[in-house]
């Protein structure tokens, strides 16, 4: 999933994706990115690239990898 | 109502930037640096409606959990956890016995049960109280962390660092209360932080300032602490003797050294009918007397295998 971080609280975060739909996700223990790393990508509003899996039980989303966009890459599509 | 003067400065309710010192409006406390701050909850005035549940998660960004209705009373939180840091307990009390067969005005109810048709005066048959982390003046799960992930705030309150919890779960079984829980989405030990970015930033936690009845209520502990008392003193002089705290200096929940709890509650029944322990006690103060006893077993141990030994070899010598 691909989109902008608006919202960081410890290892949670919210994505809004391209659609401006939100989405919650929790940092996975095995993710490739540290709590403290969420909060610069919210401030600077980095578009970002989510890999993930659903949790079981809990109405959010396991982030896997975070990766940083080019931010062309987000805004061709939009017009 | 008592509105602060600096309220009259903000009469719009839309506003281009935060308030200074907001607290001061919605708390009539400024938070400041090297006071010690928590809630002091009264459960009598509870109605139950899980306004804190909402605010916590809404302004934790807490992901829902236990998704489904658990077919207990009207709580389908069910506890604390990881990803629930305020829990709205429900407490239907199917005997007015516990109280003493009186209800909550004192009047005699003649052992009838709350489920009877005469519903019991002042008072229904349930309990409600929002339980959340108590902020423990000597907080087990600190003692009991490893990594010193958890610390205490410049606010006295008890919070876990997440870049430097290593998920040992150590903090688990020291919290008395039951609090503390590791996510199994992260592999962290999460709990209320009383809002720390809050409170840094001059703001009311969200729980407190989302309740309605102002049963939960926010502020410096001396403070707290004396409100609660003239509302014990209060409900006593109105009948309801069955008025306590819990959590504050020499009261219950405040045993086994724990001093007193930040996070304290206004009780009308048992502690046990609230899911809280009547006498907390800290793991860490049993920490030596288990070495002792330890090491005393391992030296009786040896002593007996000598004596055994020493005993076997002498028969052995004599059989000779």
């Amino acid at each position: 999933m691909e989109g902008t971080i608006t919202i960081v609280q410890e290892g949670r975060f919210q994505l809004s994706d391209r659609a401006g739909v939100s989405h919650q996700f929790v940092l996975g223990h095995d993710a490739l990115a540290e709590t403290e790393q969420l909060r610069p990508l919210q401030s600077r509003q980095a578009q970002v690239r989510v890999k993930y899996t659903d949790a079981s039980g809990l109405i959010s989303l396991i982030a896997h990898r975070i990766d940083l966009l080019e931010p062309n890459l987000l805004e061709s599509p939009r017009r | 109502m008592n509105v602060h003067p600096r309220a009259r400065d903000y009469p719009k309710s839309s506003l281009g930037e935060m308030i200074p010192n907001e607290s001061e409006l919605t708390a009539g406390v400024k938070i400041e640096p090297g006071k010690q701050y928590g809630f002091f909850t009264d459960t009598t005035v509870c109605i139950g409606c899980k306004a804190c549940e909402v605010a916590c998660k809404e302004w934790n960004n807490l992901p829902a959990d236990n998704v489904g209705l658990t077919g207990h009373s009207y709580d389908n939180t069910g506890a604390l956890s990881a990803n629930t840091w305020r829990h709205v307990n429900f407490i239907e009390q199917s005997s007015i016995q516990a109280l003493g067969g009186q209800d909550l005005g004192g009047q005699d109810l003649g052992g009838k049960s709350v489920r009877d048709n005469d519903q019991a005066p002042f008072q229904s048959g349930w309990l409600m109280m929002s339980d959340v982390c108590k902020h423990c003046h000597h907080a087990p799960c600190m003692e009991a962390c490893p990594t010193g992930a958890l610390f205490k705030t410049e606010f006295d309150t008890v919070v876990v660092q997440q870049d430097i919890c290593n998920g040992c779960g150590y903090c688990v079984p020291a919290c008395p209360f039951g609090v503390v829980d590791v996510s199994k989405a992260d592999g962290k030990a999460h709990k209320c932080t009383l809002c720390y970015d809050r409170l840094k930033g001059g703001l009311e936690p969200a729980c407190a300032k989302s309740c309605p009845t102002d049963s939960i209520q926010f502020g410096e502990l001396s403070d707290l602490q004396a409100r609660a008392k003239r509302r014990v003193d209060e409900l006593h002089a109105r009948g309801v003797h069955t008025a306590y705290t819990y959590g504050t200096p020499d009261s219950p929940g405040a045993t086994g050294d724990m001093k007193y709890l930040n996070a304290f509650f206004l009780l009308t029944d048992r502690p046990e009918a609230y899911n809280l322990p009547a006498a907390p006690t800290r793991p860490s103060n049993r920490v030596a007397p288990a070495l002792v006893a330890g090491l005393a077993t391992l030296g009786g141990l040896a002593l007996a295998a000598v004596a055994l030994l020493a005993g076997s070899s002498e028969g052995a010598r004599h059989g000779r």
